[in-house]
């Protein structure tokens, strides 16, 4: 089949919407997928502050046994927000509102998500609910934890009922912009854009786009389920009336497991899309990657049980949950494994985003390999509800999530805001984080393993049968401050760059996917014409593989001139 | 304008050389996406039939036994029985409506959109009256809570597919939707069989087991 | 491809890395991660640190190669201040062999891992099959009871476990979740109300061990703890005997039979008549004037020579009386009894029914 380029640009032009006039419309209600994703990102990263505030009271609370500046009460409230807010109002809206809404229509070639005005939706319920969520300080925080084990949620404080409405509010907004993303993801890719040529991140956002439309939905019935009973006392959960604590926690982790890949595998994405650019050369196992994405969102939904070895579900069901967990492993290994091979003999540019990157790969490996020691039944039985798993899962989302989002951020910053963050700060910001992190959360693991629980206020009786108890935590505490001070340079570094950063040009990485072949910031419209896609975008030998692009007139560009500025600028 | 050529025949996918094509992107985006959406209500009506099921299994008898010691009744077959014809019979109305709207017949799309919404609307009705008869409340035992939650969530979609379908009736009155642009009464219909569908669920759930 | 400088002298260190670090893992005890690793404290424990020690040596190797391998790449491949910006790396998108071996050599060690812990799993569930010593374990806000046989009343907070037997832990909840944790043990069970869970295993070393919640169980869930003394059988067996005698001299302490501390409280009989109409006759009979029920009839329950024991299969004494009225009775179906709690009878309450029930000679 050959058609003349004419033919295919009948129609597509006149499709141009004119841009919004009016403050208003241009940035409040604004319904363009990237006002909305910087929506996002300024709100989520204002939780992030509030919930990593919240994380540093836990830490200073724990630098003496017998707790050093709080309650009981004050700290279960404190913990159990963190839990909340990180997972809910900042990771997630982060990784799928910010970066999904961002990037993806523009990875695809699209002018906007298939249902702008849905999306606008589910961008104003997330402050909404935010709000309710902190406004529950003002009632009685919630205190059993993020994950509200019935029966003891029934139970708790007024604010338990405000953070059923948070969650509920938040979980329609991720199911709305699961589907938005789905179809636009089905329906909206540019013409020549097959499945197998599709950036991994698209892939990435299209996985967890498929998570969160369907398991949100179950955690919206969880709490539904959980709101009547604290309301109205429809007995589903409480022992003493029938109901079933074990049936709250199957319902809450349909839901909590997945959303683990929620905020893991968008971070996949972006380490997929950074680690070619900055090696100069084509990941790894384009199809291995993108399958393991799909393999992990599918599998991930018969693994729930796992986190319930412990709590009293049938034991014949412990050993089909620990066997598919166990599954679960192998695509992602296989996706580190090629990650790793991605850097084999290419040409490594140290950018801040390729440091994140490279970070990422070891301490996800690190959290990975801790998750296999929880997945295997016995093991668990004495690791589950320790500050192992407080560990392993910080691993996970803070060494996985927030360096893959910490590595977005550096990369397509000059992408969103056309102008570069400064680099030297960005290296500043990694060696922070990575340390920081490591020190925070590596002792948690024999921390753990010598009996400290999570959850604890105090830990007095813990420290006489393990003396180091307080000294680690001192360790754990000390090193969390490296954290913070790496995300207040992060804060300094963006603010600075809007102000007086260097302009970055249209494509200052020689990165090859569609949003670096269009203006940065990209105007309204996104796409003047509807390019055409002939390829992967991750072959650097060869010319970039489209066609009818904006800038470059049918030409085909040179792959990195547009770096130049970049290069001299790290020399 | 030079005419580059473009051969990649696997692979160019074409969607705008057709006038309409921005209708029926818009349509194929709607339709993908209702149909996502039902999928995910799927999944919620999924989630308390577990809970049904879950605490069901977990005692030794049911209907449960109270505090009082007194077994619950069971529902009332013949009742719902009847209403579930009610209810099935409107979904044969509007697949007749919409044959009739594909086959330019509007009065009779509007006699069948019309049984299909008294239909609808008489399902409801029986549902209120067999709530006012039940013994068991919603919030005295497991049983209840799952049957008031359970076909309340579908009383209350059927509620919005009714009130949806007087808007459709009301569109076509006023011409939004022409012999082949008629995407609402496409995701109307859908809406209204999946209602129906689910409630072959809950009556063999709740009426038969 | 090239494979880059000196790529297998580094392929080759790391694996020496991870066989030598491996082997460390493999001979050196590991009590500088697990309490008392090198004691093996119980059977399963050691069965549980045998998985450890196996994950620790793939997952060591694993945790190296990939780090090595990254550090080592980064070193090699960096671009140097001399070359182009535009020089590009070796242009290859996939070693099919290379991906078939990663694939499957992490599928075999996670088989071998399954297995393996299917095999522990087993036991601890269900137990060896050698006679077993069973022992409850009942969470409160905030502290542990513990029952052995034999004994009926519960003994809190301190839980003794003979030394070298086979035992059984039956574990179950009344109010919230709580979860039983023995770290030195390996072995964790949550306590769930209306639910037993078992754990299986022998303990093998003599000592003093903690035991904590950890499952969140309310504002005072981390003072949860309780102390565990394994010790030999003799000293157990006097030990529980003991306990017996004071159960069977003193009236069981109120705290430990009814929580309420409804004995402590004199009961009034008339009052326990009334209490009775509203919160018992749907189900019991007491009178000879009252109508049939479903339930037992409670007509002569302290001297009724049928019936020598209460439903629960304790002696019938108005303390057992008023700690079953107060618990509830939790029987397949329709036997069941509704607690206290859910009939909303007050300690008051308790000991005049308790008190009318005893006046009914």
């Amino acid at each position: 089949m050959t058609v003349s380029s004419d033919a295919l640009q009948h129609g597509v032009e006149d499709h141009i919407h004119p841009a919004p006039e009016g403050f208003i419309r241009k940035y409040v209600f604004s319904i363009d997928h990237k006002v909305i994703g910087f929506q996002y990102f300024i709100t989520g990263m204002l939780f992030f502050a509030i919930a990593g505030s919240l994380a540093e009271l836990i830490r200073l609370q724990l630098l003496k046994p017998e707790g050093a500046i709080m309650s009981n009460q004050a700290y279960n409230g404190v913990y159990t927000m963190h839990g909340t807010a990180m997972v809910w109002m900042v990771i997630i809206p982060l990784v799928t509102g910010a970066l999904g809404n961002f990037i993806m229509p523009l990875q695809i070639g699209a002018r906007d998500v298939a249902f702008p005005w849905l999306n606008m939706l589910s961008f104003w319920i997330f402050p909404v609910a935010g709000a309710i969520l902190f406004a529950s300080f003002l009632v009685g925080a919630p205190n059993a934890g993020w994950t509200e084990y019935a029966p003891i949620s029934l139970q708790g404080p007024p604010g338990t009922t405000l953070w059923c409405v948070a969650i509920f509010l938040i979980g329609i907004s991720s199911t709305l912009t699961g589907l938005n993303f789905m179809v636009t993801v089905i329906k909206m890719r540019c013409p020549g854009m097959t499945w197998t040529r599709m950036p991994l991140f698209t892939w990435a956002t299209f996985a967890t786009a498929l998570i969160n439309m369907v398991a949100t939905v179950a955690l919206s019935g969880a709490l539904a389920a959980l709101f009547m009973e604290r309301v109205f006392g429809v007995p589903f959960y409480d022992p003493a009336r029938g109901g079933s604590p074990v049936l709250w926690q199957h319902m809450f982790w349909f839901y909590s497991h997945p959303a683990v890949y929620i905020m893991i595998i968008p971070a996949f994405g972006v380490i997929s899309e950074v680690l070619p650019v900055f090696a100069r050369k084509p990941i790894f196992g384009y199809k291995m990657i993108a399958f393991s994405s799909m393999a992990i969102a599918i599998l991930g939904f018969a693994v729930w049980a796992h986190h319930m070895f412990t709590s009293g579900m049938a034991p014949w069901l412990q050993l089909p949950f620990m066997i598919v967990t166990m599954l679960i492993g192998i695509p992602t290994g296989i996706k580190i494994f090629s990650w790793v091979a991605t850097l084999w003999g290419g040409r490594l540019h140290f950018s801040t985003a390729m440091l994140f990157a490279m970070g990422f790969l070891i301490t996800f490996t690190f959290g990975g390999i801790t998750g296999v020691y929880l997945a295997a039944v016995p093991a668990d039985l004495h690791e589950h509800g320790t500050y192992f798993v407080v560990g392993h899962f910080h691993y996970v989302v803070a060494g996985g999530s927030v360096m893959g989002l910490l590595a977005a951020i550096f990369f397509w910053f000059p992408k969103a805001a056309g102008r570069m963050l400064d680099e030297r700060m960005g290296h500043w910001t990694f060696w922070l984080f990575f340390f920081g992190l490591n020190g925070t959360f590596f002792p948690m693991h024999w921390l753990g393993l010598f009996g400290m629980p999570r959850r604890y206020a105090t830990y007095v009786e813990f420290a006489k049968i393990y003396p180091p108890a307080q000294l680690w935590n001192i360790v754990a505490s000390a090193s969390s401050l490296l954290m913070a001070a790496a995300m207040l340079l992060l804060f300094i570094n963006i603010l600075r760059s809007l102000v007086r950063g260097r302009p970055s040009g249209i494509n200052p990485w020689g990165a090859r996917t569609l949003e670096w072949t269009i203006s940065s910031p990209p105007p309204y419209y996104n796409f003047k014409r509807i390019p055409i896609v002939l390829g992967l975008p991750y072959c650097f030998d060869e010319p970039l593989p489209y066609r009818n692009l904006d800038n470059e007139q049918d030409e085909i560009p040179k792959p990195h001139s547009a770096s130049q500025a970049w290069m001299e600028a790290t020399a | 304008m030079a005419t580059t050529i473009i051969s990649s025949p696997d692979a160019v996918r074409f969607r705008y050389d057709d006038v309409d094509h921005a209708y029926h992107e818009q349509r194929e985006n709607r339709l993908t996406g209702i149909v996502l959406f039902l999928v995910s209500d799927v999944v919620l009506f999924s989630m308390f039939i577990f809970a049904y099921c879950y605490l069901r299994s977990s005692v030794p008898n049911w209907p449960p036994i109270t505090q009082g010691g007194h077994q619950l009744p069971r529902f009332d077959t013949a009742f719902a029985e009847f209403n579930s014809i009610v209810l099935f019979g409107s979904g044969a109305t509007m697949h007749f409506a919409m044959e009739s709207w594909k086959h330019t017949n509007r009065p009779a799309f509007f006699r069948w959109l019309i049984a299909t919404i008294i239909l609808g609307a008489g399902f409801l009705g029986g549902q209120a009256y067999e709530y006012s008869t039940v013994s068991i409340t919603w919030a005295g035992s497991t049983m209840g809570a799952a049957f008031f939650t359970l076909t309340g969530m579908h009383g209350f979609h059927v509620l919005v597919g009714v009130i949806f379908l007087c808007i459709l009736g009301l569109q076509a009155q006023a011409g939004v939707y022409t012999g082949s642009k008629y995407f609402g009464l496409t995701a109307g219909t859908l809406y209204w069989h999946f209602v129906d569908v689910i409630w072959v669920a809950l009556f063999f759930l709740f009426y038969l087991w | 491809m090239g494979m880059g400088p000196g790529f297998w002298p580094v392929t080759i260190g790391l694996t020496l890395l991870g066989i030598v670090s491996g082997i460390l893992i493999g001979i050196l005890p590991l009590d500088y991660l697990l309490p008392s690793s090198s004691l093996n404290v119980t059977d399963r424990g050691a069965d549980i640190d045998f998985l450890f020690r196996f994950m620790s040596i793939i997952g060591n190797a694993i945790f190296v190669y990939v780090t090595g391998f990254v550090i080592y790449f980064a070193i090699a491949f960096r671009r140097r201040k001399h070359e182009p910006i535009e020089s590009i790396g070796v242009q290859i998108h996939d070693l099919p062999a290379l991906e078939f071996w990663w694939s499957i050599i992490p599928t075999v060690i996670l088989c071998v891992l399954a297995i393996m812990s299917i095999r522990v799993w087993y036991l601890v569930q269900y137990g060896t099959g050698a006679p077993a010593f069973a022992v409850e374990v009942i969470g409160h806000q905030y502290n542990f009871e513990f029952r052995y046989p034999g004994l009926d009343r519960g003994i809190y907070n301190e839980m003794h476990l003979p030394l070298g037997r086979p035992v059984r832990v039956l574990v179950t909840s009344v109010d919230v979740l709580h979860s039983f944790w023995v770290p030195e043990f390996r072995l964790k069970a949550d306590t769930v109300p209306g639910l037993v869970q078992n754990l299986n295993f022998t303990p093998q070393v003599a000592g003093t061990y903690l035991i904590e919640c950890t499952e969140f169980c309310g504002v005072n869930h981390s003072f949860m703890q309780a102390k565990l003394i394994v010790e030999p059988q003799a000293k157990f067996n006097a030990w529980l005997d003991a306990q017996k005698k004071t159960a069977a001299v003193a009236a069981a302490p109120a705290a430990s039979v009814a929580p309420s501390g409804s004995l402590a409280l004199a009961g009034d009989a008339a009052a326990g008549k009334t209490s009775f109409k509203q919160k018992c006759s749907s189900c019991h009979k007491a009178e000879a004037s009252d109508p049939e029920q479903d339930g037992p009839d409670l007509e002569h329950v302290f001297t009724n020579k049928a019936h020598p024991t209460l439903v629960n299969g304790q002696s019938v004494s108005p303390a057992h009386v008023a700690a079953l009225i107060e618990s509830g009775y939790k029987g397949s179906g329709p036997e069941a009894m509704p607690s206290a709690q859910q009939t909303g009878a007050s300690a008051k309450d308790i000991a005049n029914l308790t008190a009318y029930l005893a006046s009914l000679k």
